[in-house]
């Protein structure tokens, strides 16, 4: 019998089947393969096994027979391999998917992964995925984030950009996360805005997913007595898969997906895949938002640490200053027994020596600069007392008229005049009131001292944010020298008076962050400046 | 005459006080420490107590509650180098408060008011 087919020849040349081609060189040698791999699908061989069986050979069915299965079971076959490749692909998919979400605890960036995940085609092949949160302080569901195209033209774009650049769901979603993650919000604002619903909301489809927690393909939606119309009308689709995202048994969100663009079917398959990835994809997003809870409350107990150093510093400040005061105190005390003594001692002298006697000067000077040496004790022992400022509330201009009250008699006893000019609704100034006195009334006996018939002027004023108070003296003139001289500290100048010192005043207004300026205006007098905070200053 | 005590255990202080409160007509006993200043008040009456606070180891405060309580009859004067004592609730117990200074003349006018304030109430059977 002449068979069309090859089968039973031990070598054939090419072009002799039709079903080899270039590249099955080996086939041309190997009878054994070519009829397996080749005969058993040609037209050629079914033919001849047709003629087979009508030659009335006894073996001939039995051939038929055995072909048939061959062909059935190679059909089963090829279709088990092409599953297995597909669930392989998905296991990777599954297992990059998760190998991404388990290690990250960025919120956005398990966001970009889990949305880019459902719309790439190399995931779950979705056109359009949005996503909402659970607020448990508002008890509220709300729309957080979208992906996907709005219309073809941009769909279209997007699928060649996505082809073009074979890119992994990592870099997919790093790109996503880096490029898009905030014109796609921005792009679906207006859905996300609408889609807000309160959880207790049971009637609603998506609540009614969420308490199943089972995924949920929603079909005719807009013809489903379960789907409210403007739900379905927000959507734009009839047919989108509802996937709640639950974790540890809370209800950490919803995925919305659907097919807005290419309309292709939602399968029952797709919703199982998409089922297995939604945990991790809970998980996830649980842990990045428990994470980020926890970098805010770690950055507060920071923050807390930093102000309790703060504190400590400042304790420790404190006691040096007080330890500072002690030693002040204590020397300043014996200098002022011996300095009593002396003055004393210089006074009795002086009451019993004659007015005509040559030393009676000599005296005088003794007396008179134990006195100022006593003056200047005092400045010290009560400075002393308070080094450190202890800050509070004060109305500045009670603080003026208390201090021109207690300088009325001296001030009289140098005919000396003060105008003072007290600005209205001044608010409160956050300063140490004993200290603030005390460089206040030593700035005034510092400038009238020695001189008698002065007459300064005093005014508050404030903005928003200080309260400034300007003595001025309009009778006197300074160089820049000599106002140098004055605010230098242990520098020596007649102008300097009796008092504190301006130096002095200026170190304390200082410490208390009260700039103190001195200035001699080009029209002559002589200007003091203090600018006081109403504010309590934050630690730095 | 007045009798003042002068409890202070600086010399040259004990000096001065005798020297000018002599000159103003009074008669000045002094004691260096506590215990002497005791042993004095226990032997003589005293119309008036100038008593310094930092007495070296001793606190003249102490001796103030104790005068207080035992001789209430005597004013007493605090005398101190320092001016924050004024603020501590137990020198308030004294009749008078000074800082100490080679000026006496406010020392002066202390004993004067305090034992002028005696004499009124001794006048007042008070």
């Amino acid at each position: 019998m002449d068979w069309e087919c090859c089968w039973d020849r031990d070598v054939v040349a090419m072009g002799d089947c039709p079903n080899i081609h270039e590249g099955d060189e080996d086939l041309l040698l190997s009878r054994r393969r070519r009829i397996l791999e080749k005969c058993c699908d040609c037209a050629n061989f079914k033919r001849d096994l047709n003629r087979f069986r009508e030659s009335g050979h006894t073996l001939a069915p039995v051939f038929s027979l055995v072909h048939a299965e061959y062909q059935r079971q190679k059909t089963q076959i090829q279709s088990l391999v092409s599953f297995l490749d597909n669930k392989t692909l998905e296991v990777r998919f599954l297992h990059e998917l998760g190998s991404v979400l388990q290690s990250s605890v960025d919120l956005e960036e398990v966001l970009s992964v889990a949305l880019t995940a459902i719309t790439a085609g190399k995931g779950f092949g979705m056109n359009r995925a949005f996503l909402m949160l659970s607020d448990r302080e508002t008890n509220n569901l709300y729309g957080y984030l979208a992906i996907g195209p709005r219309n073809y033209e941009e769909a279209n774009q997007t699928w060649d950009e996505i082809s073009q650049n074979d890119m992994d769901l990592q870099t997919l979603a790093q790109s996503f996360r880096k490029n898009k993650l905030s014109s796609e919000r921005d792009k679906f604002h207006d859905i996300l805005e609408q889609l807000t619903l309160q959880l207790s909301d049971t009637n609603h489809i998506l609540i009614k997913a969420l308490d199943s927690k089972q995924p949920m393909l929603v079909e005719d939606a807009f013809h489903n007595p379960d789907v409210d119309y403007s739900f379905a009308s927000l959507l734009g689709v009839d047919t989108f898969l509802l996937m709640p995202l639950i974790s540890r048994n809370r209800r950490v969100g919803i995925i919305i997906a659907d097919n807005c663009i290419t309309h292709r079917r939602i399968t029952e398959e797709d919703m199982r895949s998409i089922e297995t990835f939604t945990f991790p994809v809970a998980f996830a997003i649980e842990r990045a938002s428990l994470y980020e809870r926890l970098q805010v409350e770690l950055s507060r107990v920071t923050e807390a640490n930093i102000k309790l150093k703060e504190q400590q510093e400042l304790i420790v400040k404190m006691e040096k200053m007080a330890l500072v005061g002690r030693i002040t105190s204590s020397v300043a005390h014996s200098i002022r027994n011996p300095l009593m003594v002396i003055g004393g001692f210089a006074r009795s002298i002086l009451k019993n020596t004659p007015l005509t006697d040559p030393k009676r000067d000599f005296i005088e000077s003794i007396v008179g600069e134990a006195h100022q040496l006593e003056g200047v004790l005092d400045e010290i022992l009560n400075y002393s007392d308070d080094l450190y400022p202890t800050k509070d509330f004060w109305d500045l201009n009670q603080l003026i008229e208390t201090v021109l009250h207690e300088l009325e008699e001296r001030l009289a006893e140098q005919n000396c005049e003060i105008s003072f000019y007290p600005a209205e609704h001044l608010p409160l100034a956050h300063i140490d009131y004993k200290q603030v006195s005390c460089c206040i009334r030593n700035i005034i006996i510092s400038d009238i001292d020695g001189i008698s018939g002065l007459h300064l002027e005093i005014r508050s004023s404030s903005d928003s944010e200080h309260i400034y108070l300007k003595l001025t003296n309009r009778e006197r003139r300074f160089t820049n020298e000599e106002l140098e001289s004055m605010l230098t500290p242990f520098a020596t100048s007649h102008d300097m008076g009796s008092g504190l010192g301006l130096a002095l005043c200026r170190s304390m207004l200082e410490k208390q962050n009260i700039p103190f300026f001195v200035a001699a205006p080009p029209e002559g007098g002589i200007q003091y400046t203090l600018t006081l905070p109403i504010e309590k200053e934050e630690l730095t | 005459m007045s009798r003042i005590l002068v409890v202070d255990d600086e010399a040259n202080i004990r000096l001065l006080y005798s020297e000018e409160l002599a000159e103003e007509g009074y008669q000045v006993v002094t004691a260096a420490s506590i215990a002497e200043a005791v042993e004095k008040l226990q032997g003589d009456v005293f119309d008036l107590t100038v008593l310094d606070i930092k007495l070296k180891n001793e606190s003249g405060i102490d001796l103030l509650q104790r005068l207080v309580k035992e001789r209430h009859d005597m004013p007493v004067i605090l005398c101190s180098a320092f001016s924050c004592y004024k603020d501590d609730f137990s020198a308030w117990l004294a009749d008078g408060y000074i800082v100490k200074s080679g000026d006496l003349t406010e020392l002066k006018q202390e004993i004067a008011r305090v034992l002028a304030k005696k004499a009124q109430r001794a006048k007042g059977g008070l």
